[in-house]
């Protein structure tokens, strides 16, 4: 069974439907990519796992329905959402967003473990720490976003688009981090792309949506793999 | 020099319960970008409930805290009945809702307790102590300590502690904290339960010196709103340099421009909060307000 199940999810905001019919499943520990053009329903799908919009079907995360499910409460069972435009509190210090992530969690020697591993990672955090997250570089707010994500110890990150807007050598960099965070800590990632290449080359298994629909779905080799597909869906 | 240093020492004082409550005010328009007019009177009904403690016999410094859990309960009460189910209300209906609140309770209040101004006791007494060449009363200096104790268990709450921090991320970033695992509707109510006990502490303050009556807090409020939009209306600390500034400045008018005296001390609190809404509209701690078009 996988760690994460979307069976037949519609959804969409007000009259407007987006997505048609979503079937796809997140294993334990792996990397899946869902990919397609802008307005398929990748945002949206994200979206509907962590109740941020009305979705009927079903959606369960380790056995268990999300319906109806209130979004900080589905967070808590371990998802880690990091939304469009990231989600930063650039009211708040760098320092207080990652209090923000670790902040539901009990087992303080293993929090302050994972801070040096953040800081690690990221060592800009560590210099910025007092500073306003207002402050931040596009990359480093992407940082931020993906450290704070990572302090919430969750079994599933949700990353929608953690290239978007940044420069290649930030984007390969913050790539990097995705791929030793999830072999690493296991940690199973729902990631959503433009860039598809960069995607299918760090995750095992990929979803193409198109129109609210999976039009194609593979091993992230294959459809690599697959000129046609290439072609037609991912545009490289 | 002595009397203006006595003067000034008099403003802080009342400085000190105007910004009580004007941080409750901030509190609630940080939680949801709306100014509670109910709030002076939810101070004034919290007021009632230490009266009516204290005359039953139960001791001041019990009463004070009492009053406030009292206060701070109700105040989630109220955001759980009547603000809740209204959340995502257009702004002007929440604006009436709170109106047609400070009406209720102004009117509650007439109906169970009367009309009658009553004296309201203080722990500290009115006989003046000679600091420095200024004679101050103990009075004075007593509302000095108590806000100020006040307003800083606040500030530490709010910047020192988790919840504090839950509550300034819900009231920021709703959606974000959401994501994060925070109960945002719980914050906010939280917000409504800390702004009642913050505005109970200047109505317990204030009613031994104006009297005990339901509409006490009318005119304070408009102090408060004075020393909120000085201090630009999403700043806790705003709130609070606003809030001694009004005292001051309000004391030394009456003391020393005749044409004002005490009559129109009042018409100097609302001059502030035309000419800040004139010269600087994020007031002196706000953050000017952009937006992307």
């Amino acid at each position: 069974m996988a760690l994460l199940e979307l069976e037949d999810v519609r959804a969409g905001y007000g009259a407007t439907s987006v997505l048609h019919g979503v079937s796809l499943a997140v294993p334990e520990g792996e990397i899946v990519s869902l990919l397609g053009a802008n307005g398929a329903g990748k945002t949206t799908t994200l979206r509907s796992i962590t109740g941020g919009v009305h979705w009927t079907g079903d959606i369960r995360f380790g056995g268990r329905s999300l319906r109806r499910m209130h979004t900080e409460d589905v967070v808590r069972h371990g998802i880690a959402h990091v939304p469009e435009g990231r989600g930063i509190l650039t009211e708040l210090t760098v320092d207080e967003n990652l209090r923000l992530g670790s902040h539901l969690r009990r087992d303080g020697a293993a929090v302050r473990k994972d801070y040096d591993r953040v800081f690690e990672y990221f060592p800009v955090l560590r210099e910025r720490r007092r500073l306003s997250a207002s402050t931040l570089s596009g990359g480093e707010q992407q940082m931020l976003a993906l450290a704070r994500a990572f302090l919430m110890k969750p079994r599933l990150m949700l990353l929608d688009e953690p290239s978007l807007g940044l420069a290649p050598m930030i984007v390969r960099a913050i790539f990097e981090i995705i791929r030793t965070i999830n072999a690493a800590d296991r940690v199973a990632i729902l990631l959503v792309e433009q860039n598809a290449r960069l995607a299918l080359d760090v995750s095992s298994e990929a979803y193409v949506l198109e129109v609210g629909r999976v039009a194609v779905s593979g091993a992230s080799s294959e459809l690599k793999g697959n000129e046609s597909v290439r072609r037609s869906y991912l545009g490289y | 020099m002595q009397e203006f240093s006595q003067q000034v020492i008099s403003g802080i004082a009342s400085g000190g319960i105007f910004a009580s409550l004007a941080l409750a005010l901030v509190l609630i328009y940080n939680a949801m970008g709306l100014v509670n007019f109910a709030q002076g009177e939810m101070a004034m009904m919290a007021t009632f409930v230490a009266f009516t403690l204290i005359s039953r016999g139960v001791s001041y410094w019990i009463a004070f805290p009492l009053t406030l859990a009292i206060a701070f309960a109700g105040g989630i009460l109220v955001q759980r009945i009547v603000i809740r189910p209204v959340e995502r209300a257009p702004l002007l209906t929440l604006v009436i809702i709170t109106l047609g609140l400070a009406t209720l309770f102004n009117g509650l209040a007439g109906a169970i307790f009367g009309y009658v101004p009553r004296s309201f006791p203080s722990p500290f007494s009115v006989e003046t102590v000679n600091i420095l060449g200024a004679f101050v009363s103990y009075r004075d200096l007593g509302v000095i300590a108590v806000s100020g104790a006040v307003l800083l268990l606040i500030y530490l709450l709010l910047q020192r502690t988790t919840v504090g921090l839950t509550m300034r991320a819900a009231a920021h970033h709703p959606e974000a904290s959401r994501l994060l695992g925070v109960h945002v509707s719980w914050m906010l109510a939280l917000g409504w339960g800390l702004a009642s006990a913050v505005g109970a502490v200047s109505g317990i303050m204030v009613a031994p010196i104006i009297l005990l009556e339901p509409n006490m807090m009318q005119t304070i409020i408009i102090y408060a709103f004075a020393a909120a939009v000085l201090g630009g209306i999403e700043s806790p600390l705003g709130a609070v340099i606003g809030g001694l500034i009004v005292g001051v400045t309000v004391n030394l008018a009456g003391a020393y421009l005749p044409f004002v005296g005490g009559d129109l001390q009042l018409a100097v609190a609302l001059a502030i909060i035309i000419g800040v809404l004139v010269l600087k509209p994020n007031g002196l701690f706000g953050r000017p307000t952009v937006r992307r078009v």
